[in-house]
């Protein structure tokens, strides 16, 4: 118990009236956290009970070990923080929420009000001020976003303003100094620990860009960067602590910008546009710096101030491209497939935030859902600007125009007018038009539905957060599916599945899916087909995805019981074939509902022979328990229950690759070949076969039979990760270096000429 | 061989030196950026990993340390600065048994006091290394010399009160806990060094691992120059270990993602590489126990166990499907 349980929310963090994922359920958190602290017992020490040999030469050492001088007095001391702390506590559950709502508005009403006017040397636009009241109205008459809003979004906000009031000394609720004091904590972690590590782990780069590196970090997670708690190294970089103040220090006017070019295009674009302008400046105001929103307002604010102000932005931004390109530069596919470097380059894009100690998908703001919202708002809308640009994110992948933007500039140095046209390749100017087209029009008199609109869409981002948080890795789809307006593809993905081409059956399925995402079995076919296809991730979210629409399938419970056999997550795989038995109307009876909470291997393995004595001709039993005795690692066991359901089911193709992968894994190499051998002339083209072959050769020693069977898998499923991971291991074993490059860059024309089969 | 997969990512992973199937291993959300933590305890088995127990922590994990007198004791480094105590055999509610707060920054390194027993160091970011026992409930003292991040302490094999810390500041100190300052000082690269590790059958060599991806042997009685200079690592080397079994033999891992083996009496001291982690490899450990067994983990979030020589991956495991 202790600290983990609240910090991930037990129900004892529960403040009234709000979520754990609020600023002040996570300084409850804290408390509770460090009050737990003083609870923890001091408990004597085992003495030297040793089971193994031990030869203590300090064997009085022990004998002190019960009494403890002085630590009372260290108790003391370290309680006396948390009895300030408390105190606040008491105060705070004393407060109600109309108290609230006023801190709320006095943090929210001088970002949104004057202070963006005065920067621009006019007063306030009247249009602009009408939004302002309506929208403020909207915050006034639902306290909620505070508490409940996008949380990482509302947090920062919060916080960003409170330092900044604390700063100027503007009076503020003294309530609120310890949720500084928490988020200071978390705050100092990550712009500590980042820049530490980073110097850790960009050793081959300039001081510029690990510089450039953290403070992209920090900058999109709003965290000061103004000093660092840990600074530079002392002496040894001096043109560093320069650099840090250059980017830190004087503000000067940035005239150099490689991308100019088009941002003096598209502010005269949007000189035409002032309204628009606005509304965005006070949008992105309330709502922070994330998102395109973010990257939207660093361009407007070069525009509407370039020679005044924000080189800070300036910097990030520069950062942000800057890091964007180092990234993409970097060929070693190990490196492209970090999830590390992937998981730093989503927070630099904002596209992950911070909120309490976790970090989350930014989903609220990402650019798809709220431009797809967006849309939603004004279907009626002639050009479909909000469309063009979701298409344009999709067909770019997740790193969108940084990637491009990146490949852009190597290809043409600083030519920027190729990339101006690239920029305005993506409606860019249709935007902007129609933008301010839509924002008219709302500011005329429908800024209500607007208003609206958005409540919906904050209610709606709750449902879809809490989805999301049950499902791991979501389901990732392809780039330009041509079976998209297909008008059947289901059907057209079962026939391919069935003739075995199987990654044209995946882009008919996802078809399928994208058109009615309700579809469990469209969701089933194409998780089975990834199965196939050997890609378990995709396989396991697109099993997911069947399982939130239909929780009973048998098929997809076993499916994803065997999925997380595989990634060896034995709780996991426990929970779904045990669903299986649960949801099974033969079976059903024999698992106790109250037993799904904690389930034991013997418990689960012992109902499911129970199952087998009942329908000994049950091929299916007879399956899961050779899943189950996978999990457990009683390979002879498993092979026996596999080897009794072929008997029933002797043209099951999936089952004769379950046999081979148990027979590998209990280290009888050749029969796992003879079974796979069976499952491939069942199913040619089934490509875990193929791969799981390579493996068996691989384990034999035989890397070059191995090598062909994963060329083999490949050349069907280029895009099967884990097999070009093993042909890499294969080609090093088999002293074929030389193909080491054609690996990596994953060329299978090259590797299928040198690897026949 | 047997791989584990984890719910964090790796930080740390170190044998038991009581039982030779028996590890630890600590890990961190978030890469350690942010986040819980959580200290494994693993038992393997001839094909599997299982895990009888494990402890939760408030922040990431950066080291742990088996204690070399109780068998069922472990020690944690943590990134709130506290190094925590661990009984194995006491109920959860128990555990941890001690919370030490001394530290003000992240605690990255421990190591037990193999010669004593009694005691253990601690190396953290606010650039000390404290000495404690586990009969006190204070550090004993703090060593406090270093100009940057420690990142790294071990004890000497031989000597009960000699250690060697490695830090940021791009020195490794030799320090003798009864005298008042450090005994030596090596300004052992030209970057940050993140590891260092005695020699287990020769009590006056010492291997660093630095940012600037080379291994370096120091004997201490004449360390103007390295003994030898190992390089092969792309990245930042991160963790070197002494055999156990063998004088020369060094193992490492590095943010190359890489493992590797050195022999630094070979002229071409690259014994073996094992590219099984698909992240950064952080952790490393070799079996006193048993000869050749060697552990790793990183931020690919698994444990890997083999057999030195044998491939890591061995049988990547058949998909069923």
């Amino acid at each position: 118990m202790g600290l983990f349980d609240l910090v991930t929310g037990g129900a004892a963090c529960a403040v009234p009236g709000s979520s754990s994922s609020n600023p002040l359920g996570a300084l409850a958190n804290s408390l509770l956290g460090s009050s737990s602290k003083t609870q923890e017992r001091l408990n004597e020490l085992p003495g030297t009970a040793v089971t193994a040999p031990s030869t203590s030469l300090y064997p009085g050492g022990d004998n002190q070990l019960s009494t403890l001088p002085g630590f009372e007095n260290e108790e003391q001391e370290l309680r006396r923080p948390d009895a300030q702390a408390s105190e606040f506590l008491r105060g705070f559950r004393g407060a109600d929420h109309g108290g609230f709502s006023d801190a709320w508005n006095e943090i929210q009403r001088p970002q949104v009000g004057p202070r963006d006017p005065a920067l621009r040397g006019a007063p306030l636009p009247l249009p602009y001020a009408e939004f302002d009241r309506v929208y403020e109205n909207g915050f006034q008459s639902q306290p909620q976003p505070m508490l409940d809003g996008p949380p990482g979004m509302v947090l920062s906000n919060f916080l960003h303003s409170f330092m900044r009031s604390s700063s100027t000394g503007v009076p503020f609720g003294p309530a609120m100094l310890p949720a500084l004091g928490l988020s200071e904590r978390d705050k100092l972690c990550i712009r500590d620990r980042s820049s530490i590590m980073a110097r850790h782990f960009f050793a081959d780069k300039s001081e510029e860009f690990i510089n450039a590196q953290v403070n992209t970090l920090l900058h999109s997670l709003d965290i000061d960067s103004d000093f660092r708690a840990k600074g530079p190294i002392p002496g040894r970089y001096p043109e560093l602590e320069e650099y840090w103040n250059e980017s830190q220090g004087a503000i000067q006017p940035v005239v150099h910008n490689p991308a100019n070019g088009w941002i003096n295009e598209f502010s005269q674009q949007k000189s035409l546009h002032n309204d628009s302008e606005a509304w965005v400046h006070m949008f992105e105001q309330q709502h922070g710096a994330n998102g395109w929103a973010s990257e939207f307002q660093q361009e407007q604010s070069q525009m509407t101030s370039m020679n005044q102000i924000n080189s800070a932005n300036m910097v990030a931004m520069e950062q942000t491209r800057m890091l964007a390109h180092t990234l993409s530069q970097n060929n070693n596919p190990k490196f492209q497939n970090s999830k590390f470097l992937q998981f730093v380059s989503k927070m630099s894009r904002g596209e992950l935030i911070v909120d309490d100690n976790q970090i989350k998908p930014a989903g609220a703001f990402s650019s798809v859902d709220w431009a797809e919202e967006y849309q939603q708002q004004h279907k009626g809308a002639p050009t479909s600007w909000a469309n063009e640009f979701t298409q344009n994110e999709l067909s770019h992948g997740t790193n969108g125009w940084a990637k491009e933007f990146s490949a852009e500039r190597e290809l043409h140095g600083s030519v920027d007018d190729q990339w101006v046209n690239e920029f305005s390749k993506l409606n860019v100017n249709d935007w902007a038009e129609e933008f301010g087209h839509q924002v008219g029009k709302g500011v005329a008199g429908e800024s209500s539905d607007w208003l609206d609109g958005y409540n919906e869409y904050l209610s709606e981002q709750q449902v879809v957060k809490q989805r999301s948080n049950s499902s791991r890795g979501g389901y990732v789809f392809s780039d330009m599916n041509p079976y998209v307006g297909h008008p059947e593809p289901l059907k057209e993905g079962h026939e391919l599945f069935r003739k075995g081409l199987l990654s044209e059956a995946v882009l008919a399925l996802e078809a399928e899916v994208m058109k009615n995402p309700e579809n469990a079995e469209g969701w089933r076919l194409l998780g089975i087909t990834h199965a196939e296809n050997d890609d378990d991730q995709q396989a396991i979210a697109s099993m997911m995805r069947a399982h939130e629409v239909d929780p009973t399938n048998l098929e997809v419970l076993l499916a994803l019981g065997v999925s997380h056999t595989n990634e060896l997550e034995q709780a996991e795989a426990l929970k779904y074939l045990y669903g299986w038995l649960q949801h099974h109307p033969k079976y059903g009876t024999l698992a106790p509902p109250e037993q799904s909470d904690s389930l034991f291997f013997a418990d689960v393995a012992g109902l499911f022979n129970e199952a087998a004595r009942l329908s000994p001709d049950d091929a299916d039993v007879h399956i899961v328990l050779g899943v189950l005795y996978n999990l457990s690692r009683e390979f002879d066991s498993a092979i026996k229950s596999f080897q009794n359901a072929l008997k029933l089911k002797p043209r099951d193709y999936s089952l004769w690759n379950k046999l081979g992968a148990t027979q590998a894994n209990s280290v009888q190499s050749a029969d796992a070949l003879l079974a796979y051998q069976q499952a491939l002339d069942l199913k040619p083209n089934y490509v875990r076969a193929w791969a799981n072959m390579g493996i068996s050769f691989a384990n034999q020693g035989l890397y070059e039979d191995s090598i062909r069977y994963y060329v083999r898998a490949l050349a069907m499923n280029p895009k099967a990760d884990n097999a070009w991971q093993y042909l890499r291991i294969s080609l090093s074993c088999a002293s074929r270096n030389d193909m080491l490059e054609a690996c990596d860059s994953r060329n299978l024309d090259v590797l299928q000429r040198e690897f026949p089969l | 061989m047997p791989r584990l997969k984890l719910p964090f990512h790796g930080y740390t992973v170190k044998f038991s030196p009581f039982y030779e199937h028996r590890l630890a291993v600590g890990t961190s959300q978030n890469f350690g950026i942010l986040g819980n933590g959580r200290v494994h305890i693993l038992d393997l088995a001839a094909t599997n990993i299982s895990e009888p127990l494990s402890f939760d922590t408030a922040d990431g994990v950066y080291d742990v340390s088996w204690s070399e007198s109780n068998d069922n004791l472990l020690i944690s480094g943590t990134g709130d600065g506290s190094v925590k105590i661990w009984d194995l055999a006491a109920p959860p509610s128990a555990n941890p048994l001690r919370s030490l707060h001394e530290h003000s920054r992240e605690v990255h390194s421990l190591d037990y006091n193999p010669v004593r027993r009694d005691s253990f160091i601690s190396a953290a970011w606010d650039d000390t290394v404290k000495l404690w026992t586990l009969d006190r409930p204070a550090s004993v003292r703090t060593f406090k010399e270093h100009a940057y991040c420690v990142y790294s302490a071990a004890w000497n094999p031989r000597h009960a009160d000699v250690f060697a810390s490695a830090s940021g500041d791009c020195t490794v100190r030799v320090w003798d806990v009864r005298e008042p300052a450090s005994t030596i000082i090596i300004p052992g690269h030209e970057f940050e060094i993140l590891t260092c590790d005695w020699n287990k059958y020769n009590d006056c060599v010492i291997a660093t691992g630095s940012v600037d991806k080379s291994i370096r042997v120091w004997d201490v009685r004449s360390y103007r120059v390295p003994i030898c200079v190992m390089n092969g690592h792309g990245y930042a080397v991160r963790k070197v270990r002494f055999s156990p079994h063998h004088g020369s033999f060094i193992a490492s891992c590095s943010y190359d993602m890489s493992v590797c083996c050195w022999d630094y009496q070979l002229e071409d001291a690259l014994v073996s590489r094992y590219e099984h982690h698909t992240e950064f490899a952080v952790g490393l450990d070799m079996s006193v126990l048993v000869e050749g067994l060697l552990a790793s983990t990183g931020w690919d979030q698994l444990v890997y166990v083999w057999q030195h020589g044998s491939d890591p991956m061995a049988g990547p495991p058949p998909m069923m499907g």
